[in-house]
């Protein structure tokens, strides 16, 4: 069976400069997968180009195995796309743009689909509302039920939560896990790493045009992060000499422990005993951590 | 949920477009009313009492159906254009992108949303020239042959919606769209005879005139009214059919080339 998403060696050139160096990633069924990257990394040049609202240079893109380029149609049928800028509709209003929309993917009546997606993002009191008379979260969830107004069977989320606020926020990532439980494979791109912690089953990170890695989230943070362990001790012991150990004061000791070793391994190379600890918080890496090591950054 | 991605994107951006300019009447087609009724007014029973045209009809006669046709490519223009310039602004025009529709079917949904307007605003500037027809002569205008006059009206204001759509796509910017109208396509209208008989012309710009196209389809429209017209049937209809095929490959390589990313 095709893949949702397969990037193969994709290149776009503006001009002299290259925005997507031979890029290359494939999405799962049922998978959310995250592309993160610094702003001008490249993740919104890819996603225009699975939109095919840009060419590209060089690669190959394909949609459920129907290229972008080649059979551009058939590879958006199944395609649901959530831009990062809000879009005005003029004179329409938010019941008349779902329906427009279902024509645009082939659907004349679609009106059980429209009438559940407007119930379930809350916009059923403002059907009859032009795009400036909502709100700003209004807008962004108008973008997303234009997006699954075909039932599409993979999703593009290109920052659907910039400039949104917190609560919003957590019911639409609550919708993208009800999404995910349907089947619907979901690519996004944010600058929340804690948010794709959360919800990313992988994850891509590009910078500066090429993918640095790509990997299951809980695997990416195990290779490019280390687990903290602080332990507090019930008297004051002498200096201590270890591999892993960062910080010492008075009866305070702080470790960074290999993500694959855990409280058991680092007690078993110690010269103190379990009896002496009163104390110890476990820290695990995070995404974040994961990101900046892979990006050559310092980390926190 | 059943889908058809031959037919029914096509359909319902034709039913968008449609639907776009009947949301905002006053500025779509009681204005250009408003025009028609004051170039009739003015030109047609005012001024034109005192013109004697030398084919033995009256200046109003030789007027009407230069405004329908008038009011048909201006409107056909202005439709597909203002509807692509506004949702290059507004950021939609992204959305006949990402969805199935392909760009030949946006093609012929834009045009025939401005052939619509065309037609409508055409129709009333009809309705119009034959109350002042009427009301001068005790009258009325008989159209020599319906099928020829609403074949040029066709041709030109599909043509028109299409050219429209190329002009909107290149442009970068509202400026680059007001210079074609105002600096291009209002010139060839007023001097594509709506206003004037060649015959009044010296045979210089007679010459001249037979390279602006609007003067065959303009013609051709009052062959339909009238029965005559400046240059011959054939011509009109040869000149009016290279226009469309013309505009449409046009418009169909503007969208092959041009961006659908918002301003």
């Amino acid at each position: 069976m095709s893949k949702p998403l397969s990037v193969q060696e994709l290149i776009k050139d503006y001009g002299p400069n290259r925005a997507v160096d031979k890029v290359s990633f494939e999405v799962e069924p049922g998978e959310i997968f995250g592309l993160l990257g610094p702003n001008g990394a490249g993740k919104t040049s890819i996603i225009s180009i699975i939109t095919t609202l840009e060419r590209p240079t060089g690669g190959a893109v394909s949609v459920f195995g129907h290229d972008v380029v080649k059979d551009s149609r058939q590879a958006k049928v199944n395609l649901g796309v959530v831009p990062q800028e809000i879009i005005n509709h003029g004179y329409f209003t938010v019941e008349e743009i779902l329906k427009f929309h279902s024509g645009y993917f082939g659907i004349w009546e679609n009106q059980k689909q429209i009438d559940f997606l407007l119930e379930r993002l809350d916009l059923h009191v403002h059907r009859n509302k032009r795009v400036k008379q909502l709100s700003g979260g209004m807008k962004r969830r108008l973008l997303i039920a234009k997006a699954l107004v075909h039932k599409p069977k993979l999703l593009l989320l290109d920052e659907p939560t910039a400039g949104v606020d917190i609560e919003l926020r957590e019911s639409l990532w609550g919708f993208v896990e009800e999404l995910k439980a349907q089947g619907i494979s979901v690519v996004l791109t944010t600058h929340y790493l804690e948010e794709a912690e959360q919800l990313c089953d992988r994850v891509g990170i590009i910078h500066k045009g090429q993918i640095r890695k790509v990997g299951p989230t809980s695997s990416l943070i195990k290779e490019f992060t280390q687990r903290r362990i602080q332990l507090t001790l019930k008297d004051q012991i002498a200096p201590v000499s270890h591999r892993w150990l960062v910080d010492q004061s008075a009866n305070q000791l702080v470790f960074q422990v290999p993500a694959d070793q855990g409280l058991g391994d680092l007690m078993s190379t110690v010269d103190f005993s379990y009896e002496n600890v009163m104390d110890a918080q476990i820290m695990e890496g995070t995404l974040e951590d994961a990101f900046r090591r892979v990006l050559g950054e310092p980390t926190a | 949920m059943k889908t058809n991605i031959q037919f029914i994107p096509f359909a319902m951006l034709l039913n968008r477009e449609i639907q776009r300019f009947m949301k905002v009447l006053a500025q779509t087609i009681l204005t250009p009313m408003m025009t028609s009724t004051l170039y009739l007014l003015i030109f047609g029973v005012s001024l034109g009492a005192s013109i004697q045209m030398s084919s033995g009809i009256s200046f109003l006669e030789f007027l009407i159906p230069g405004l329908i046709m008038m009011g048909c490519l201006n409107n056909s223009f202005q439709n597909s254009s203002s509807s692509i310039v506004s949702a290059k602004f507004g950021g939609d025009l992204e959305d006949y992108r990402v969805s199935p529709l392909s760009n030949s079917q946006i093609v012929w949904a834009l045009s025939l949303g401005g052939l619509a307007r065309g037609l409508i605003v055409g129709g009333i500037t009809f309705l119009v020239g034959e109350v002042f027809f009427y009301s001068t002569t005790g009258a009325w205008l008989n159209v020599h042959s319906w099928p020829i006059f609403v074949f040029f009206l066709a041709i030109g204001g599909l043509s028109f919606a299409k050219f429209g759509m190329s002009v909107a796509f290149w442009a970068k910017t509202f400026d680059q769209m007001s210079i074609v109208g105002n600096f291009l396509l209002l010139p060839l209208i007023y001097l594509g005879g709506v206003f004037f008989s060649l015959e009044k012309l010296s045979p210089f710009w007679q010459s001249v005139s037979k390279f602006n196209p609007l003067l065959y389809l303009i013609n051709g429209v009052r062959y339909g009214v009238l029965g005559q017209a400046d240059v011959s049937l054939s011509s009109c209809i040869l000149v009016s059919g290279v226009a469309l095929v013309f505009f449409h490959f046009l418009a169909l390589r503007s969208l092959n080339r041009g961006s659908f990313v918002r301003w």
